[in-house]
């Protein structure tokens, strides 16, 4: 789990958003959701200590 | 071409300058803080802050390529995702007793502010979409001056991040409760 990847990958959308490249930049937000997935089911299935 | 501007909708574009100009003042705050306090931030303030930076991302693109109902849809989705992780931080801490992680700013914890502000962005993202404003087309655009600012602000941020990150975590998983950098001395 490479805690850096997704800002990477966000930083990548956000430049071609910047440069007028919108699909390019649309396609790193989905790989940077995807990723942000991931690591919410890497940091947030532990049980919580609440009767929910 | 502007296909329908009703009251809310000539508003927009500012709208979507000034809101850019919040989520960057956010991560530049989150950051001055971390520096400040050497609070250094956990895996779950991280992804709020990834968070933030998607929802950026969103706003940007309404600002550079027109007013287009992906661009909201990727600003729900990503103020959705920060709901999950800042409100799982929340749950974390809620119990009677618990101190919470890091210390309060005006009273609340920096995650609680996330959700809050996650919230607002929904909120925002749901006035917007009531407007019905869209352009015609999703082609690009020269930025106004407070548009550049906005822009610069956040890429700036978005890069600091990425190398604060780095420092902190390397090439890896971050600890629950991270108290140094991994790549600086201690």
């Amino acid at each position: 789990m490479i805690m850096m990847l997704p800002f990477a990958t966000v930083l990548l959308s956000a430049l071609y958003t910047w440069r007028g490249h919108r699909r390019a930049g649309a396609g790193w937000w989905w790989v940077t959701l995807a990723i942000y997935i991931c690591w919410c089911f890497y940091h947030m299935t532990s049980p919580l200590n609440l009767s929910l | 071409m502007l296909v329908k501007a009703p009251a809310l909708g000539r508003y927009v574009y500012w709208l979507d300058c000034l809101a850019l100009l919040g989520v960057s003042a956010v991560l530049w705050l989150a950051f001055v803080w971390q520096l400040r306090l050497h609070e250094l931030p956990c895996p779950l303030c991280l992804l709020q802050r990834v968070a933030f930076a998607m929802v950026g991302v969103a706003l940007l693109m309404n600002l550079r390529f027109g007013i287009r109902p992906l661009h909201y849809g990727i600003a729900v989705l990503s103020a959705l995702a920060g709901t999950v992780s800042a409100g799982r931080q929340v749950l974390l801490h809620i119990a009677p007793g618990d101190t919470g992680f890091g210390s309060p700013f005006l009273g609340l914890h920096l995650y609680t502010w996330a959700l809050l502000a996650f919230l607002l962005l929904l909120v925002y993202c749901g006035l917007v979409l009531l407007s019905d404003t869209v352009d015609s087309e999703a082609r690009p655009r020269k930025l106004s001056t407070l548009a550049r600012i906005a822009a610069v602000a956040f890429l700036s941020i978005l890069m600091i991040n990425l190398v604060s990150t780095t420092v902190e975590c390397g090439f890896g998983p971050c600890p629950d409760n991270p108290t140094d950098y991994k790549w600086l001395p201690k």
